[in-house]
């Protein structure tokens, strides 16, 4: 098959040096892609190597009049900082626990229901199922700021008459993650649930399969793909979210990640490296996980239009 | 629902029906968790909100917001006579021209930017998987951390990259504070969106450029075609549909964001935008009203945008 490049160089036998080789390899194309490489991968490098490295400096390093653009060694100093009890940024533990107990369930609920309700909507016939669909899909539209105020007022009103608080309460962040979460998730279930041939269902609840079994054993064993990516995006949506917990978290002892690094960004004393430590823990389990389901992510981002 | 007359007779009919009825109870009992926690976290707050909007919510009555006093348009005169809602000459925009300038902008920077990565990945060569994957890393990775890595980039000492590179290379003499200087900030906040949100864009026309029929390349080879007129009249026409859907996504999505500008500027130096003026009306000033009439003349300004967008560029797209 010719290749529909846009970089066909014609080659040029007449010159055999090396010089002539290259310059017969070199065309403009090929040369400002290069560049274009270049200059993407440095500029998209460069930060996530500043976080990393940053992290890594001692208070002399970081504190000095021009940047130390290679730290000494890998010195811990921020690192221990950041998990010691008696410093006022410390205990950066008991945030990361935080921000598992929160993003471990939605992540959890939201596969769950959103295969229940993607298999109804990728294979059963039912009214209003259209009005359904749109309904949810409005979520797309509504900015997060829109509905933190009702939502406030809406669950502090709940929280009097039953008897629990709106404010430092993990729970009720899990419930609006779920919120924010399961239209997307339900999207890319049913996208992939539509990929699986009826067929086999249909003969299984031939078989006497009840729809329950049906689920549970042919199609989320052939959906697996889909669950894990549902599970990871879910995670990483909880694990990232900021205004929620924000508006929602006022004990320290209740911050998730985000928050408490906000919390320390905006301590009274500077803690650049401290800072940078917290990121660096915060973005390397979201980068491998990506990294290590790359494939599956992917197709559920360009089917869904994850929102973000 | 009453109406459809069934045959009596037809017994084959009737089982139909029933069988037809208890699938559709079915999907409802599996989708009904879902749509409660949607609608009701979702969809009934944001109706919730216009109500809020024309009453006097503070933090006295928020647990007793439903008997909050009635006063009109008032919250909505308050929001747009508000010095940091209007626009007031070119030196202070006011949060709705901030707003419409940064997500526009933002956005068409991104498409264009997502579209170069895309052309450039798109053929193969070695290491493509894994340059795709890097090439996502800034919209993977958590948004707080990223912010603060490129403020602590742009820091306003010395010891800041880009002024030691900056000063290094003799373009300035002193230090810049870049994230405190008026429309640098917000052309920089705009950039930094442009770097987090280019591989949306890119991942969405990278898909649908890989769906292009290669023959139609082959035929424009034939007729002498170069790449340029192969890129204006093979790929554009047919990367036009996905280009549309993502820029109308990115419009939306940007218009709403709150964290980026929040973590970045807090919305200062001439980047407050609607969201973030809405959380300051409602979690600083506690006038939750007040915070919820801005939102909906957010969301108002949002659908105008939609409709307009809508009407004129998608229906030219689909001619």
């Amino acid at each position: 098959m010719p290749e529909p490049s846009i970089t066909q160089v014609s080659p040029r036998r007449d010159r055999t040096d090396l010089i002539g080789h290259l310059a017969g390899w070199i065309s403009w194309p090929r040369f400002l892609s290069a560049l274009l490489f270049t200059f993407f991968l440095t500029s998209i490098l460069f930060p996530f190597y500043w976080m990393v490295s940053s992290s890594f400096k001692t208070r002399a390093e970081i504190g000095g009049r021009a940047p130390v653009y290679v730290p000494s060694g890998l010195r811990l100093e921020a690192y221990q900082e950041l998990f010691d009890p008696k410093s006022p940024v410390g205990r950066f533990g008991k945030n990361i626990l935080n921000s598992l107990r929160v993003a471990i369930p939605t992540s959890a609920i939201a596969v769950v229901l959103s295969t229940l309700g993607a298999y109804a909507v990728a294979r059963l016939r039912f009214r209003g199922k259209d009005v359904l669909l749109n309904g949810i899909l409005l979520v797309y539209l509504f900015p997060g700021v829109l509905l933190i105020i009702p939502l406030f007022a809406m669950l502090a009103q709940i929280g009097a008459r039953l008897g629990f608080d709106v404010q430092d309460n993990l729970p009720v962040l899990i419930v609006t993650y779920l919120a924010t979460t399961l239209p997307v998730a339900l999207y890319m279930l049913a996208n992939y649930f539509r990929t699986i041939p009826s067929e086999i269902e249909q003969a299984a609840l031939i078989d006497g399969c009840s729809r329950m079994g049906v689920i549970w054993r042919i199609t989320l064993p052939l959906a697996i793909p889909a669950l894990v990516s549902v599970a990871i995006y879910t995670f990483m949506i909880a694990w990232n979210e900021f205004l929620y917990a924000l508006v929602f978290l006022n004990s320290r002892d209740l911050f998730t990640m985000p928050i408490k690094i906000n919390a320390i960004f905006n301590d009274p004393t500077p803690r650049p490296n401290v800072v940078m430590a917290a990121s660096t823990i915060m973005t390397i389990p979201v980068v491998i996980l990506f990294l290590a389901l790359e494939r599956f992510l992917e197709q559920g981002l360009t089917a869904g239009g994850v929102k973000g | 629902m009453a109406g459809v007359s069934i045959p009596v007779n037809s017994s084959i009919s009737r089982r139909w029906r029933s069988l037809h009825a208890r699938e559709a109870r079915l999907a409802w009992a599996l989708i009904l968790p879902t749509a409660i926690i949607v609608f009701g976290l979702i969809v009934f707050p944001a109706l919730f909100s216009i109500w809020i909007s024309f009453r006097d919510v503070g933090l006295n009555n928020l647990n007793n917001v439903f008997r909050a006093p009635f006063v009109g348009w008032n919250n909505y005169l308050e929001v747009f006579s508000d010095f940091a809602f209007k626009f007031q000459g070119l030196q202070s925009w006011g949060a709705a021209v901030t707003s419409i300038v940064y997500s526009f902008s933002g956005t068409s920077i991104t498409v264009v930017v997502g579209l170069i990565a895309a052309l450039l990945l798109n053929r193969p060569f070695r290491a493509r998987g894994l340059a795709r994957a890097v090439f996502l890393f800034p919209y993977v990775a958590p948004i707080v951390s990223v912010a603060f890595v490129w403020r602590w980039i742009l820091d306003p000492r010395p010891s800041g990259v880009l002024n030691d590179l900056l000063m290094r290379s003799g373009m300035i003499e002193l230090p810049k504070a870049f994230l405190a200087t008026r429309g640098l900030a917000l052309l920089l906040v705009i950039l930094i969106d442009v770097w987090r949100y280019f591989p949306f864009a890119m991942l969405m026309l990278l898909a649908r450029l890989q769906a292009i029929d290669p023959t139609l390349y082959e035929a424009a080879d034939v007729d002498g075609a170069g790449s340029l007129t192969k890129f204006r009249f093979v790929t554009l026409p047919e990367l036009r549909y996905v280009l549309g859907a993502v820029f109308l996504l990115r419009l939306m999505w940007t218009f709403n964001k709150f964290d980026d500008i929040f973590l970045l500027t807090g919305g200062g130096f001439g980047t407050k935008v609607l969201p973030i003026l809405t959380y300051e009306f409602s979690f600083r000033l506690f006038d939750f009203g007040r915070g919820a009439a801005t939102a909906m003349i957010l969301l108002v300004l949002l659908l105008v945008f939609m409709i307009v967008y809508v009407r004129v560029v998608m229906r030219n797209v689909e001619e």
